[in-house]
């Protein structure tokens, strides 16, 4: 854990020189002129530092096979199995079981937590729908978390290169770069993009006024953005990651650690031995809008 | 000679464009908090003014080729003002996306970090390239006049006059303006003629925005650059005919007769547009695909149905085909036709953007999304929004005035003797 720290810390230390370098610009009296050279003056860094910051030590130990195991940690051991490999032999791939899910909504409320998602930004919706007429009804819930496309319609609008498809197929924002157009909100048949108005949620609560939890850094792609300041991801696209910070690490996404009916699964689909493998496999798997040739990550068990 | 134009425009519009500025920074300072928009309809009114003036002006522009490079001499008169338009819808569809950004000031990554495969950074590039080719064939027109005015002004202007002739020299005499003058109109002539397939990159690139965007089937149609193209002639012939009913020399003889000309232009593409439009809807409606007939429903029958039936449908199509048919004669009429199409169009605008956004593109979604404004499937403008943009287009329109003012915005052999 220390050398992440002494990473994320040589990053903070870099944007300090960046601040100072800034400062003194807008001494020159132009800091619009300043902001408009950014990109070039400084390093347009964001797929390095990610990687500094998403670089694995210490996977969480876990306990010896055992058949009573919770999916859980056998997707755990999965992903450790994976994060051996190098970036470009994994496929992360999410399946989500429509005959588990109770509709709790826990996913979409975890998924806010730990994202630290403003309003107007919600990265896994769960969709409700009625089947039948009242009386006879029933209700069928189907989360949507960002699909990961095989083949995005999101990235090649961008006009900055900002979004693009890791090696290990997350489709990424770099949000230093993004500048804020939304066209790939627009593109995504899904629906699985936001964007961030800069708002709170709690900001025009009565005499309470602005909570801290709502004051909290968010650590994307791991990592520290001064959102609270004023600065990106506010004006900037945002979407769901599958948790990168959190499975670099060692541990599983939080909408599927949080499932109560372990719905939600993860891991790697290249190795044949994963969970997820296994239940990609099976007849009654389905994707959404498979006819627009995106080839999503996510499959549904029906 | 040039029509001084009326005291209250100047006001009206300086006034009106003070506030607009004044939002502007305001928008800048609060952030884009202050529309109304949702992460389910991310596009709204400064979108849909950002293509109704960059389609104002790939059409004012084109209309000028008409004259300059297909030689439609009736019009001649009317070619300066279309070329000045254009520079200045342009900027002013510019304005607008810009401050449609999320982040205004990287709107430089554009270019440092371009993305071939994205058709809106090819756009940038064919802005750019664009208001390059016309304000150089609009200075080539203009230049010897320009320095005409050089030798004859004094003070502030005579510093702006030589700023812009550029150091042209004064011909000596008018038959060598007029050789010169041929030779410009001969350069004027290629300019335009490059210029032809760069404003069609312009304004039906900016139309392919939109009609590669696979996940709305409103949009996702090769007609979609076409409309695009085919409204942009509309609204650019329109603007000519109000402009030059407005500011042409009502002692020329010709005067009536250009408005006429103008405005026949006008109907003529009103009527390839409309077709273009009823074409959309009827293979929409007979496909019959849920999203995309949701989106026809909306635009014909929705909240905002008086956008299409009150705008589209009157200001845009009826009410200049009315004048046009019963009150040819008058030239108030005719700009009156002229003035009613250039708003109605921007009808046409919010309605190729917003409805697009009012169908989930998974059925459904609306239930969770409604919850909050930030996510919900529905727009309207917000006071922001219409202060923003009101008053930069009044600002725009100051500036225009002004432009017009001190450009010889018409040839002017009859005074070269004078000088």
């Amino acid at each position: 854990m220390e050398v992440i720290q002494e990473k994320t810390q040589n990053g903070s230390a870099a944007s300090e020189v960046d601040v100072h370098r800034r400062e003194f610009l807008k001494k020159l009296g132009s800091g619009v002129f300043a902001s408009l050279l950014m990109p070039i003056l400084f390093k347009d860094n964001f797929a390095a530092l990610a990687d500094e910051a998403l670089a694995q030590v210490d996977l969480p130990e876990l306990p010896e096979p055992s058949p009573e195991e919770d999916p859980l940690v056998r997707m755990m051991r999965d992903l450790q199995r994976a994060l051996k490999k190098p970036l470009e032999q994994r496929k992360w791939t999410m399946v989500i079981d429509l005959r588990k899910c109770v509709g709790c909504h826990a996913c979409t409320v975890s998924c806010i937590a730990e994202n630290k998602l403003p309003p107007g930004v919600m990265y896994r919706p769960v969709i409700e729908e009625e089947v039948g007429e009242y009386p006879n009804v029933h209700r069928r819930f189907i989360p949507r978390p960002c699909m990961q496309c095989e083949n995005p319609p999101c990235t090649p609008v961008c006009p900055v290169n900002a979004t693009y498809k890791r090696p290990d197929g997350v489709v990424v924002i770099d949000y230093n770069r993004c500048i804020g157009c939304r066209y790939c909100l627009t593109a995504c048949p899904y629906n699985a993009r936001t964007f961030d108005w800069g708002e709170y949620y709690t900001e025009d609560v009565g005499f309470l006024g602005l909570q801290p939890y709502e004051q909290v850094d968010t650590m994307e792609y791991g990592l520290d953005w001064k959102r609270p300041e004023g600065r990106s991801p506010v004006g900037n696209a945002r979407k769901c990651h599958f948790c990168l910070h959190r499975i670099e690490k060692g541990l599983l996404p939080m909408c599927v650690v949080s499932c109560i009916g372990r719905a939600t699964f993860f891991g790697d689909a290249n190795d044949p031995d994963s969970l997820v493998s296994e239940l990609i496999a099976q007849p009654n798997v389905m994707r959404l809008k498979e006819e627009l040739g995106t080839r999503p990550k996510v499959y549904y068990l029906m | 000679m040039k029509k001084p134009i009326p005291k209250w425009v100047y006001v009206s519009s300086g006034v009106a464009g003070l506030i607009g500025l004044a939002a502007l920074v305001w928008r800048l300072i609060v952030g884009i908090k202050i529309t109304w928009l949702s992460s389910s309809v991310p596009w709204g009114a400064w979108v849909a003014f950002y293509i109704y003036f960059i389609g104002l002006s790939a059409g004012s522009f084109l209309f000028s080729t008409l004259i300059y490079v297909f030689g439609q001499k009736n019009v001649e008169k009317a070619g300066r003002l279309a070329l000045l338009s254009a520079v200045f819808a342009l900027v002013t569809g510019l304005a607008f996306v810009w401050m449609d950004l999320g982040h205004p000031w990287r709107f430089l990554n554009v270019f440092i970090h371009w993305n071939y495969t994205s058709v809106l950074a090819w756009e940038s590039l064919f802005y750019i390239f664009y208001i390059v080719i016309v304000l150089l064939e609009t200075w080539l027109l203009m230049r010897y006049d320009l320095a005409e005015l050089r030798d004859r002004s004094t003070g502030w202007r005579k510093s702006f006059y030589q700023l812009v002739a550029a150091g042209t020299p004064t011909p000596r005499s008018s038959e060598e303006k007029q050789r010169l003058y041929r030779r410009s109109l001969r350069w004027a002539a290629i300019l335009g003629a490059i210029g032809i397939p760069v404003a069609i990159g312009v304004h039906g690139g900016t139309g392919a925005i939109f009609a590669v965007v696979k996940a709305r089937p409103y949009w996702y149609s090769p007609i979609f650059p076409i409309i695009f193209l085919v409204s942009a002639l509309v609204s650019g012939a329109a603007l000519m005919t109000f402009l030059y009913a407005f500011l042409g020399d009502r002692n020329d003889p010709e005067y009536k007769s250009i408005v006429q000309s103008l405005a026949t232009w006008f109907i003529l593409f009103l009527s390839i547009d409309l077709l273009l439009m009823l074409a959309e809807f009827l293979v929409g409606y007979y496909g019959g695909i849920p999203d995309h007939i949701k989106v026809l429903d909306a635009i014909l029958f929705g909240p905002y149905w008086y956008v299409f039936w009150f705008g589209q449908m009157g200001l845009a199509v009826l009410v200049p085909i009315l004048i046009y048919i019963f009150k040819r004669d008058s030239v108030f009429w005719l700009a009156v036709a002229g003035l009613s199409g250039v708003i109605g169009i921007i009808s046409v605008r919010f309605n190729l953007v917003i409805p697009a956004f009012v169908t989930p593109p998974i059925p459904g979604l609306e239930h969770v999304f409604d919850n909050h404004p930030r996510l919900a499937f529905s727009y309207f403008p917000s006071p922001g929004e219409w202060v923003t943009s009101i008053g930069m287009i009044a600002f725009v329109i100051f500036l225009f005035t002004l432009a017009y003012g001190l450009l010889p915005m018409f040839e002017q052999n009859n005074e070269v003797g004078a000088s």
